[in-house]
Order: C-alpha cells, then structure tokens, then sequence
C-alpha cells in the first residue's frame, strides 16, 4: 500500500521536480501575451486614455468588464473550496487546491483593472491618503483586501504539510520550503491547531466572499443610472460571480489533468458533480437574469426601456443573445445528461460559461453609458487594440502565475488524499450511521 | 538528486519571524489606513458615520485574520516543535 502510495505521490511532486518542454512553450507564448499587454499599457501610460474607445459619456469598457469578470472569477477558489470543506464533501480533496490558488492569483489581476483604468495612475496614492467611505468604490476596497488576505491565509494554511513533504523529499529550495514549513512534523499537537486554523478560516471565508461580490455589484447599484439601479444586483453579481468560478476551474482542472496526467486524481466522477453544480447555478443565473430584466420592463420607466430594447434588439443585441446562448442554452444542452463523455461535455460547457460571463458583464457596464440618464449625447463603444491588449495580457498574466505556481508547490494537496485514503472511508460509514435511524446491522 | 549544504536552523527560524513580521505588516497596514481614513473623515468633519460604520465590521475581520495567523505560528513552529522535543 505504502509503495503505490509513493508511486502516485510522485505523479504530484514530478512538475515541480522535472520541466518538460511543454512548460516552456507554454510559458513562451503567455510571454508573447503579456509583451502585447505591456505595449498597450506602456502606449496608453505615455498618450492616455485616448488611445482606448474610452470616449464621453462612455467611461467605463473593458477593464471595468474585466474587473468584475475577474473578480467573480476568483470566487471560484476559496468560497468553493470553503463550502466544500464545511459540508465534508469527501470528493474535495484533489479538488481544492487548484481551486484556492485560482482566487489567489485572479484577485490580483482583477484589482489590477482598477489601475490600468486610470488615465492618471500617478494619483492613485490620493485615493489611499484621501479616500472617503461614503465612496462604493472604496468598499470595494476594503472588501478585497479582506477577501484577498483571507484567500492568501486559506490558501497557505492547507499548504504546510505539503511543504513539509517538499522539504524532506526534494533536494532543492531546502531554505525556502524550511522557512514556509513552519517546524512542520505532523505531529497530533500540530495536525489539532492546523485543522482549528483551517475551519476558523473556513467559515469566515464564505460571508467574506458573499460581501465581495455584493460590494462589487454597488458600484454599480448605488447610482440612479437605468438598469444599474436595481435591488437584486448584490445577489445577482454573486450567482454570476460562483458560476464563473465553478467553469473557469473545470477548465483550469481539464488543462493541468493533461498537461501533468493527474486522470489518477482528478476522475469523471468530479466533473459529474461539478458540471451538476454548474447546472444548477446556471438555472439561477437564467431565474435572476428573467428576474431583472422582467422588473424592469414591467416599470416600463423611458431611460430603463432604452437600454433595455438596446439590449434586446438594438446595437448591444449580439453580445445580449451570444450571452443568453453561451450562459443557458450551451449548458442545458451539455449537462443535462452526464452519463457519457463527461468530460468533454462539461468542457464545452464551461467554455461557453467563461465566455457568456464575461458577455454579461460587458452587457451590465457598457449600454448604460451608451444612454446616459441625464441629457449628455449618446455614444457607441468601441475597444482599440490597447484594451484587447490589456485584456490579452492580463489573461496572460493570470496563466503564468498559476503554472510557475505549479512548478514550486504540488497542485493536488498531498496529505488531504493521504488523509482521505487513510480515514474518510472509516469516517464516512460512521457518519451514514449517524444519520440512520435506529440501529444499523453490522454486515456479517 | 543534487547535493544541497544543510540549512541552519536559526536562519530558517529568523527568516520565519520575518514571514510572520510581514503577514502582520500586510494586515496591521490595511487597519492602519482604515483608521486613517475615520481620522481624516474626522478631522475634515465630512460623514463619520461611514467610515466608522465600515471599520466596526472591517478591522474586527482582520483582527481576526492576525490571531488565526499568529495562533498557527505559535501552535506548529513554536509550541508544536517544544512538545516534540
């Protein structure tokens, strides 16, 4: 047992020890997005804002979509993981990591938008020094640096007794895995604080995430511009944001499944119950979409039904349908049978999530500053290379972040399979019987 | 395997307390600009209500945040490592 352990173990720790060509050839084309990334900034820093479709009235287009596409990206890690981790969910295990790291890395660039967005970044140490919190926007603020601290510790904490491993299995970066070891032995001591640590985390997680997305949804919310001006935008913007996490993981899962051969760990069976989730999160994103756009037609308010019929057959009525199609109809098709080709299916699936979501958010920032409430002229956007640019390289900049993560620490949590291996079968049967009644027969 | 000299002990131990000097800083600077943001509010009389309303929910959080941090540090490489020995 203790040898197929090792074996399998060593199909986790074998990334970080050896480097195949495949890494470079991935890490040299996210280079060639980043350098295009680099270049528009570096155009946009030297000639300003002009050099985007960022025009009068409409201030707001792709890096605002950006960072809230992101940002709801990023719940798909800690909030997910978290959830899981408090129900017991014994299939989290291979899962979780990858999940945690996605939060991690994605909440940097998407708070990153924020600055690539500012004509003047030279005077973004004013909104620190001068900030004022009647300002949405600095709630936001303050709610991802919380979520952001938050994910970090939640990210880390699960973390050391796999370092642990690096540290007394790997022949290098001794130092730095020592240093974030802690002394790690796996002691009961040790093992009991980990575990407090990790639940405290846990629950704290989940209404900090809850309040991120919310909090992001207020910016927009707490203005009086049609279609923005809406009560269920908190909960909406979650629904979105938990659905994205969930496809943009599959996907993430799908791609380090082949590229590390982790079919050992990652099975169908965790796609089935992911792309079932997904299903259900993308019923209650149509019930909050059908929910928001019914509220605001049966007002019939002028400004509202502008945008509105914008949306709906207007110029904005590709973007409106292609993300009806890739939100709803794509999904439904995919995942309402999973019994055969799970993968593939929920692949499609989550690709055509990603997609749509990002259409979503498009199709929440730009229309209502195409037809502005007050008695500004209308106007159409059109993003230049620099924002497909920025957007390119901060995609970019997200998948190499997460490989060379995946170079210095195992992206499947060793000692939870070990755990899971050793314990949950035993665990799981007692609970069941905890939760029958009566006396349960011992099998013969 | 490459052959890597032993690592000293008290350069990890060290290397640690500023891992943890800095999870603190990271955490301590976020409460301090909180408060210096009631503080300007304050001393610019503009809507205090705001500022301290948020940071009574805000600063408990990270708080919380710096002892779970701490609680891992003294349980696993401080008090964890003596009840080994």
């Amino acid at each position: 047992m203790a040898e197929i352990r090792d074996a399998h173990e060593d199909i986790l720790l074998a990334p970080i020890e050896y480097t195949g060509r495949g890494f470079y050839w991935a890490v040299a084309f996210l280079s060639v997005l980043i350098l295009w990334g680099a270049i528009a900034y570096a155009v946009q820093f030297t000639q300003g804002l002009g050099v985007t479709g960022l025009h009068q009235p409409v201030g707001w287009g792709f890096y605002v979509t950006n960072f809230v596409f992101f940002i709801g990206i990023s719940h798909a890690g800690t909030l997910i993981s978290a959830i899981l981790r408090l129900s017991k969910a014994e299939w989290r295990r291979p899962i979780t990591r990858m999940a945690e790291v996605i939060t991690c890395m994605v909440i940097f660039i998407g708070a990153g938008q924020i600055l690539v967005d500012l004509g003047r970044p030279d005077r973004m140490m004013n909104v620190l020094r001068h900030g004022r919190y009647q300002s949405p926007l600095l709630w936001d603020a303050t709610s991802i640096s919380a979520y952001l601290t938050a994910s970090l510790t939640y990210l880390y904490l699960p973390m050391i007794p796999d370092i642990a491993i690096l540290r007394d299995r790997l022949g290098k970066r001794k130092l730095l895995y020592s240093v974030l070891a802690l002394g790690w032995t796996g002691t009961e001591h040790q093992q009991k604080v980990l575990n407090r640590a990790i639940a405290i985390m846990a629950v704290l997680v989940i209404p900090i995430a809850v309040s991120v997305h919310s909090v992001v949804s207020f910016v927009f919310s707490m203005t009086l511009q049609p279609s923005w001006h809406s009560t269920i935008f908190g909960p909406y913007f979650v629904v979105g944001a938990i659905f994205s996490g969930i496809a943009g993981l599959i996907v993430t899962m799908i791609i380090f499944r082949k590229a590390y051969g982790l079919d050992y760990y990652l099975k169908p069976i965790h796609f089935r119950y992911l792309g079932q989730l997904l299903l259900i999160m993308a019923l209650l994103w149509f019930y909050f979409t059908f929910a928001e756009y019914l509220t605001g037609y049966y007002g019939a308010e002028p400004e509202e039904m502008k945008i509105f019929w914008a949306k709906f057959s207007g110029p904005f009525w590709p973007f409106f349908w292609a993300m009806v199609l890739c939100n709803f109809v794509v999904p439904l098709l995919c995942l309402a049978s999973l019994k055969q080709h799970t993968v593939g299916k929920v692949l499609i699936a989550s690709l055509s999530i990603i997609i749509g979501m990002w259409l979503e958010r498009f199709i929440i920032v730009v229309p209502t500053l195409s037809f502005p409430r007050l008695p500004f002229p209308e106007g159409v956007y059109a993003p230049t290379w620099v924002e497909w640019g920025e957007t390119a390289g901060s995609l970019g900049l997200f998948a190499l972040f997460y490989l060379l993560f995946t170079k210095f620490f195992p992206i499947i949590s060793i000692w939870e399979i070990r755990e899971g291996r050793e314990n949950s079968v035993r665990e799981v049967e007692e609970r069941i019987i905890s939760y029958l009644p009566g006396e349960v027969e011992e099998k013969p | 395997m490459e052959y890597q000299a032993p690592v000293s002990d008290r350069l990890i131990r060290r290397l640690q307390w500023i891992w943890l000097g800095g999870a603190f800083l990271l955490v301590g600077g976020i409460i301090a600009w909180i408060v210096h943001l009631i503080v300007a509010s304050w001393r610019l009389d503009d809507v205090i209500q705001a500022s301290v309303g948020i940071s009574i929910v805000a600063i408990p959080i990270f708080l919380v945040f710096m002892g779970v941090i701490f609680y891992v540090f003294w349980g696993v490489a401080l008090h964890g490592r003596k009840r080994e020995d």
